[in-house]
C-alpha cells in the first residue's frame, strides 16, 4: 500500500486480498487461502471431536433417530421416509444449532479471536473455514443414524402391514437415499444459520438467547405464519407453494415429498414447489454465511 | 521524525489511515518502525483519545503506563489493526507478513488443543514455517509442548500468548499487560522475555500497571492520560527530571489526576462498550 493511498482496509485485510504475499512469498494467493481454509477447518473439526457436548449431542440424536422408527417396526424404505420426516424437521435444526453457535462467538468470548485478527487472514475465509469444519462433524452426527437405518431396513423388515409398505414394487433404497441427501442439505442450511446467530450475539447468555429464539423461529415460525397467511386469505393457491418454499422446514418437507415419497403422499393443496424450495434452501444457506462473515468482524477503517 | 523517515500522508481525520508499510524489511537498529501522530479515538460523544503522536524505534521497549481508563488498551489496539483510529495517522513499517504480534489482555486459547498444536494452527495461519519447540523456548515452556493449552496456570497462558505473538516473526509486538496477575518469579521471566524479544530485533509496546517491570525493561515510558502522552522519555530521566527516587513517584508527576487514581470520562459510548463499534470485542478494562 503506497503512502498516498487511502487507507480503507487494514493491513490484514489487505494482505489476505493479494496486496502482499505474506510470510511465504512464493505460494500463490489463492494457493495460501485455500491452505488457511483448510487449516480453520480442521481446528474446528478437531473442537467438534474432542468436546463431550458435541458427541453427546450427537448421541442423543442418533439414538432418538433410530428409535422413532424402530418403534413401529422398519416396514421398508419409503415407511422409513415418512416415520422420520417430521422428526427430521425439528432435529436436525437442533443438532446444528448445537454444533454451530459457539464458533465464531467461542473465539470472541476468549479473545482469541482479536488474535487471529492479527494474522494475514481475512473474515470470509476464517467463516467458512470455521462453517467446513463444522458441516464435516455435523453430517457424520446426522449420517451415522442414518446409515444404520438404512443398512438395517432390508435386514429385520417386518411383514407389511400398511398400505405403504405393501406396494412393493415401489419401495426403494433410492427414496432413503434421497431423503438422506435433502436431509444432509437442511442441515447444511441450518449450520449456516447458526453461524450467522454465532457471530451476531455479544455473549454466551445472549447467543443461547438468539440461538433459541433462531431455533424457534427456523422450525416453527415461518410455518406459523404461512398458516396464518391462509387463514387470512393473504396467501392463495397460487403462492403458497412459494411461501412454503421461503420456510427452510418447509421447503425441506416440500421436497422430500416430491422426490422421496414415491409420489404416493398426497397433500391436498400443492406442497412447497421443488424449484422454488431449491433456491429457497440455497437463499439461507447463502444469508446465513453472509451474515456470519459480515459480523465477524469489521476490516479496520470500514 | 526526522527528514530521512518515510514520507507520511497528510493527517486526514476522514480518512482515518491505519497504513502499514512492509516494504522496508527488517527494521535495522534504532529504525522508527512505529510512527503515530494526532491520533484520535472516539466511541460516540465519548473521547479516549485526543491527540496522541508518539514513535517507537526498532529493538525497543516501550511501555505505556497510566490509569485505568485512560486508553491504553484502546490504543494498543489501534495499533494491533484492530480499532480504527477516529483521525491522526500511524504507520507501522515491517517485514513482509504478519507485521504486528498482539497479547490481548486476558489470553486464552482452545483448551482442547496442545501448546504446540495451537501454535501449529497459528504457523498455518501466518503461512510460515516455525519449530514449535524453538517458539516455545522463547519463553520457557518448551518443556510443555504437548500439554493441553487448558491445563495452563494463568501465568503460563500469558507467556503462551507472547508466545504466539512472536509467531510469524511480526517486527512489532503489542502487549496488553503482559505481567498482570503474575507471581514475582513469572513476573521477572516475562521482563527477561520482553527484553530478549527486543534484543532480537523486535519493537515492543506494552500497557501494564506494574512499574516494577516497567523501570526493569522500558526504554522509553509514555505517559498516557487525558487522553494524550504526557511524556515519553527513558525510566531515568524521569526520575531525575522529577527529582524522584522510584519511577512510581516520577510517573505520578506527569499524571493530570490522582496518582493511581480511576479515568472516569464522562459521555456515552453509542456504538456499545466493547470498543470496536459494535462487533465482537474483548471488554477489557483499559
Amino acid at each position: 500500500m503506497s503512502e498516498a493511498e487511502p487507507a480503507t482496509e487494514s493491513g490484514n485485510e489487505a494482505e489476505a486480498a493479494g496486496d502482499t504475499a505474506g510470510g511465504d512469498a512464493v505460494r500463490p494467493w489463492n494457493d495460501r487461502r485455500v491452505g488457511q481454509l483448510l487449516t480453520v477447518a480442521q481446528r474446528e473439526f478437531d473442537t467438534v471431536t474432542r468436546t463431550r457436548t458435541y458427541a453427546a449431542l450427537a448421541v442423543v440424536f442418533g439414538l432418538v433417530v433410530v428409535a422413532l422408527p424402530s418403534l413401529g417396526g422398519l416396514a421398508g424404505y419409503l415407511p422409513l421416509v415418512l416415520d422420520l420426516l417430521t422428526a427430521v424437521e425439528v432435529l436436525v435444526p437442533v443438532l446444528a444449532f448445537g454444533f454451530g453457535t459457539w464458533t465464531v462467538l467461542a473465539d470472541a468470548e476468549t479473545g482469541e479471536l482479536a488474535v487471529i485478527r492479527t494474522y494475514p487472514v481475512d473474515r470470509s475465509t476464517y467463516v467458512l473455514g470455521a462453517y467446513l469444519g463444522r458441516a464435516v462433524g455435523l453430517l457424520v452426527a446426522i449420517l451415522a443414524p442414518l446409515v444404520v437405518l438404512g443398512v438395517a431396513t432390508p435386514v429385520v423388515r417386518e411383514p407389511a402391514t400398511s398400505v405403504l409398505a405393501s406396494h412393493g414394487t415401489v419401495d426403494s433404497p433410492t427414496y432413503f437415499l434421497r431423503f438422506v441427501a435433502l436431509t444432509c442439505i437442511y442441515g447444511l442450511v441450518a449450520l449456516a444459520l447458526a453461524m450467522a446467530v454465532s457471530s451476531l450475539a455479544r455473549s454466551r447468555r445472549s447467543g443461547v438467547a438468539a440461538a433459541v429464539v433462531a431455533l424457534l423461529v427456523v422450525v416453527l415460525g415461518f410455518d406459523l405464519l404461512v398458516v396464518l397467511g391462509v387463514g387470512q386469505g393473504v396467501l392463495g393457491s397460487g403462492t403458497l407453494p412459494l411461501a412454503l418454499a421461503a420456510s427452510p422446514p418447509a421447503a425441506f418437507r416440500g421436497l422430500v415429498l416430491e422426490t422421496a415419497a414415491g409420489g404416493l403422499v398426497e397433500t391436498g393443496p400443492p406442497a412447497a414447489n421443488a424449484a422454488a424450495s431449491v433456491v429457497g434452501l440455497a437463499g439461507w444457506l447463502v444469508v446465513g454465511l453472509a451474515l456470519a462473515t459480515l459480523r465477524a468482524w469489521s476490516p479496520v477503517g470500514e | 521524525m526526522s527528514d530521512t523517515d518515510p514520507p507520511v500522508a497528510e493527517s486526514d481525520s476522514e480518512s482515518t489511515a491505519t497504513d502499514r508499510e512492509r516494504a522496508n524489511g527488517e527494521g535495522s537498529a534504532g529504525e522508527e518502525v512505529v510512527v503515530a501522530e494526532s491520533l484520535r479515538r472516539s466511541f460516540g460523544d465519548l473521547t479516549v483519545l485526543s491527540d496522541v503522536s508518539f514513535t517507537a524505534e526498532s529493538g525497543t521497549v516501550n511501555c505505556f503506563v497510566g490509569p485505568n481508563g485512560s486508553g491504553k488498551t484502546t490504543l494498543l489496539r489501534i495499533v494491533a489493526g484492530l480499532l480504527a483510529p477516529s483521525g491522526g495517522r500511524l504507520d507501522v513499517a515491517g517485514a513482509e507478513g504478519r507485521a504486528v504480534g498482539y497479547l490481548p489482555q486476558n489470553p486464552a486459547f482452545r483448551s482442547q488443543f496442545t501448546l504446540a498444536e495451537t501454535l501449529g494452527f497459528y504457523e498455518d495461519l501466518a503461512g510460515v514455517e516455525i519449530d514449535p519447540a524453538d517458539v516455545l523456548a522463547r519463553v520457557g515452556l518448551d518443556a510443555v509442548a504437548d500439554r493441553p493449552v487448558g491445563d495452563l496456570s494463568g501465568g503460563m497462558t500469558r507467556l503462551f500468548g507472547i508466545a504466539q505473538a512472536t509467531v510469524g516473526d511480526p517486527p512489532v509486538l503489542v502487549l496488553d499487560e503482559p505481567s498482570s496477575g503474575l507471581d514475582p518469579t513469572m513476573t521477572e521471566h516475562v521482563g527477561t522475555v520482553i527484553r530478549d524479544l527486543a534484543g532480537q530485533g523486535h519493537t515492543v509496546l506494552l500497557a501494564t500497571h506494574d512499574l516494577g517491570t516497567v523501570d526493569r525493561v522500558a526504554d522509553t515510558v509514555l505517559v498516557l492520560d487525558d487522553g494524550i502522552i504526557q511524556v515519553a522519555d527513558s525510566p531515568e530521566t524521569l526520575r531525575r527530571e522529577t527529582g524522584s527516587e522510584t519511577l512510581t513517584h516520577a510517573v505520578a508527576q506527569y499524571l493530570v489526576g490522582e496518582a493511581g487514581g480511576l479515568t472516569v470520562r464522562t459521555g456515552s459510548r453509542e456504538s456499545g462498550g466493547d470498543g470496536e463499534d459494535g462487533e465482537h470485542g474483548e471488554g477489557e478494562d483499559e
